[in-house]
C-alpha cells in the first residue's frame, strides 16, 4: 500500500544561515511502519509536494509549531480530494486539538509497535480520531534503525558537502527546563537505547558527520561513557546537545569524535566561563544557544551578556527570544499572567516576540535580539566563524584518515537547487 | 619559482581531489577562485589548511585571502616569501 509521508515547510529564522538537515522524525517513524507499506517521503523544505496522483493514505509529520499552519493547509487539500490524512510528530502532540480539526486521525506518542494497528484500522475503514499513546511509551529496545533510505540525500547537500545525518541514542529527559516541552513529549524518565543498537545505527549511516539529537547526553554518566567508548572505532565526527561536565566524559567524547556542542548559556557566571573552557580544552567547539527575554533579563543584563559571550570565545552563537510553546512551563506561566499577546503559530519562530517581557517592551526585546546578532558577529562574521568550525572537523578527519572529499558534481548546487 | 609553481599546482589538485584537472589546465595568472577550475570559497578553506600544515604559512583573514588567492602565481609567491621569512 502506498503511503505518502509529508514534512511541511517553514520559514527559517531571519538571521540564521539557511540550511536544511535531513529530518529525523519522519525517518524514525518510517522505521516503525509495517513492512508492506510503500512509503514515499516529501520534505517540502527542499522539494514541492505533488498533490496530483493522490495516494491511498497521507501522513503529515510535524516537528515545529511553525509547521502547523502549513501542515493543516496540506491536509485540507488532500482531504478535499477524498484522501485520508493522519498527523504525527512533536508539533502534532503540542497542538493536538487544533490539528484534529483538519485530520482524519492524529497519532500522539511514539510510533514503535503501534503502526500495524493504525494501518489495519485504515484498511478496515475504522480509523480512530485519536491514537493517544503519549503516556505509554514503547520499550526503548524496540527503537530500530531509522529509514534514511526514504530520503533523497542529494537534497541535503550544500555545494557538495553532505549535511550531518541525525541520530538519537536516547529518549526522554530527567530535567524539565523552563522553555522546553520534552518533559511533556517524551517524559521525565531518561530512556537510553541499548548501546549496541545505537552504535549499529550510527555505523550504518553513510556519512562521517552526525548530529546526535538527544535532548541532553548528560543524564547518566556510565551510559554516556560507555556510549562514547563504543563510538571511538566508528571515527564519526559529531555535534550534539550538552555533554556532561566531567573531564573523563569530555575526554572520551573527544576521542569518540565530538566536533562541537550546542550549549545553552544563561548567565555570566564563572561556572559557564569554565564550562566553555573545558570543552575547548578537549578540542570540542561550542555553539552557544542564547535565549533572550527571560524574566531576569533587563536591557543592561542583555548587553553585558553579549560582551561576556565574546569574552568566553564561543565558536558560534545563535540568538533567539523566549517563545512560550504549548505544554512548557514558560507557556503555563506567561499564559496565567496574561502576557502572551498572540497565538498565531506562524509567529512562533523564536525570532519574533510573542509575549510581554518583564523588564522591557516586546519591541525593545526585538531590537535587542538584533543588537545581539550584530554585536556578536561584528568583529568576525558568522560565515568566518562557521568556516573556522568547519576547518576543525576537516582537521579531525584528516588526522584519523576519515576525511571524505565533497561531491564535486554537486558543487554548483545547494539543497537540490542550482546556484550561480 | 617555476618549479615551486608546479609543486603548488600538484598540491591544489591533490588537496581538492580535482580528478579531471591536469597541471597544464591551471593558468598561473588567471583568477584561481571562481574561474574555470570551479574552485570556490570552500576549496579556499581547504587550501588554507593545506598551506598552513604543509608550509607553515597562515592566511587568517578575508582581505589577505582575497589578495593571495587572486591567482596561482600570487599564491605561490606569497607562500614562498613567507616561508623563507620564517
Amino acid at each position: 500500500m502506498k503511503f505518502k509521508l509529508i514534512y511541511p515547510k517553514w520559514s527559517k529564522m531571519e538571521r540564521q544561515t539557511e540550511f536544511h538537515l535531513p529530518p529525523h522524525g519522519p525517518v524514525v517513524f518510517a522505521a516503525a511502519l509495517p513492512e508492506d507499506i510503500d512509503v514515499e517521503f516529501t520534505d517540502e523544505n527542499v522539494e514541492p509536494i505533488n498533490f496530483d496522483d493522490p495516494p491511498a493514505f497521507v501522513g503529515i509529520s510535524m516537528m515545529l509549531t511553525i509547521q502547523v499552519r502549513r501542515g493543516l493547509e496540506i491536509a485540507d487539500i488532500f482531504r478535499k480530494k477524498g484522501v485520508k490524512v493522519i498527523f504525527g510528530g512533536i508539533a502534532t502532540m503540542l497542538h493536538a486539538e487544533e490539528v484534529m480539526q483538519h485530520a482524519d486521525a492524529v497519532f500522539l506518542g511514539e510510533a514503535e509497535g503501534r503502526m500495524t494497528e493504525v494501518f489495519n484500522d485504515f484498511r478496515n475503514n475504522r480509523l480512530r480520531r485519536v491514537y493517544d499513546y503519549l503516556n505509554e511509551q514503547p520499550p526503548i529496545e524496540r527503537v530500530g534503525t531509522a529509514r534514511r533510505d526514504i530520503l533523497n540525500r542529494d537534497l541535503y547537500n550544500y555545494k557538495g558537502i553532505q549535511m550531518v545525518d541525525l541520530v538519537h541514542a536516547s529518549r526522554g529527559c530527567r530535567f524539565n527546563c523552563y522553555p522546553c516541552a520534552v518533559a511533556y513529549l517524551g517524559g521525565r524518565k531518561f530512556r537510553p537505547r541499548p548501546i549496541d543498537k545505537a552504535i549499529a545505527e550510527m555505523a550504518s549511516i553513510d556519512n562521517n558527520r552526525l548530529f546526535i539529537v538527544d535532548n541532553s547526553l548528560a543524564q547518566d554518566t556510565q551510559w554516556e561513557m560507555d556510549l562514547f567508548r563504543e563510538m571511538i572505532p566508528l571515527k564519526k565526527k559529531w555535534c550534539s546537545h550538552p555533554i556532561e561536565d566531567n573531564p573523563k566524559v569530555l575526554d572520551l567524547a573527544a576521542q569518540a569524535g565530538a566536533w562541537y556542542v550546542y550549549q545553552a548559556v544563561f548567565d555570566t557566571s564563572q561556572y559557564i566561563r569554565d564550562r566553555i573552557k573545558r570543552y575547548h580544552d578537549h578540542g570540542i567547539g561550542v555553539e552557544g544557544t542564547i535565549l533572550l527575554g527571560l524574566d531576569t533579563h533587563t536591557e543592561d543584563f542583555i548587553k553585558e551578556f553579549i560582551d561576556f559571550l565574546l569574552e568566553i570565545e564561543l565558536d558560534l552563537a545563535e540568538f533567539t527570544v523566549l517563545t512560550p510553546f504549548p505544554h512548557t512551563r514558560a507557556f503555563e506561566k506567561l499564559q496565567s499572567e496574561g502576557r502572551i499577546f498572540t497565538y498565531d503559530w506562524d509567529k512562533y519562530t523564536a525570532d519574533q516576540v510573542v509575549f510581554h517581557p518583564k523588564h522591557i517592551s516586546a519591541e525593545r526585546l526585538d531590537e535587542l535580539l538584533s543588537y545581539a546578532w550584530d554585536t556578536f558577529y561584528k568583529s568576525e562574521s558568522q560565515q568566518m566563524k562557521m568556516s573556522r568550525l568547519y576547518q576543525k572537523v576537516i582537521a579531525k578527519e584528516k588526522a584519523d584518515n576519515s576525511y571524505t572529499p565533497r561531491k564535486r558534481e554537486l558543487v554548483r548546487q545547494a539543497f537540490g537547487q542550482k546556484i550561480r | 619559482m617555476q618549479n615551486f609553481i608546479e609543486e603548488v599546482k600538484e598540491k591544489i589538485i591533490e588537496t581538492l581531489y580535482l580528478e579531471d584537472v591536469q597541471k597544464d589546465d591551471i593558468d598561473v595568472d588567471a583568477p584561481l577562485v571562481g574561474g574555470d577550475l570551479g574552485i570556490d570559497s570552500i576549496d579556499v578553506l581547504e587550501l588554507v589548511m593545506m598551506i598552513e600544515s604543509d608550509y607553515g604559512v597562515i592566511i587568517d583573514n578575508k582581505e589577505l585571502g582575497e589578495k593571495v588567492f587572486s591567482s596561482l602565481r600570487s599564491l605561490a609567491e606569497y607562500i614562498q616569501s613567507n616561508r623563507s621569512a620564517s
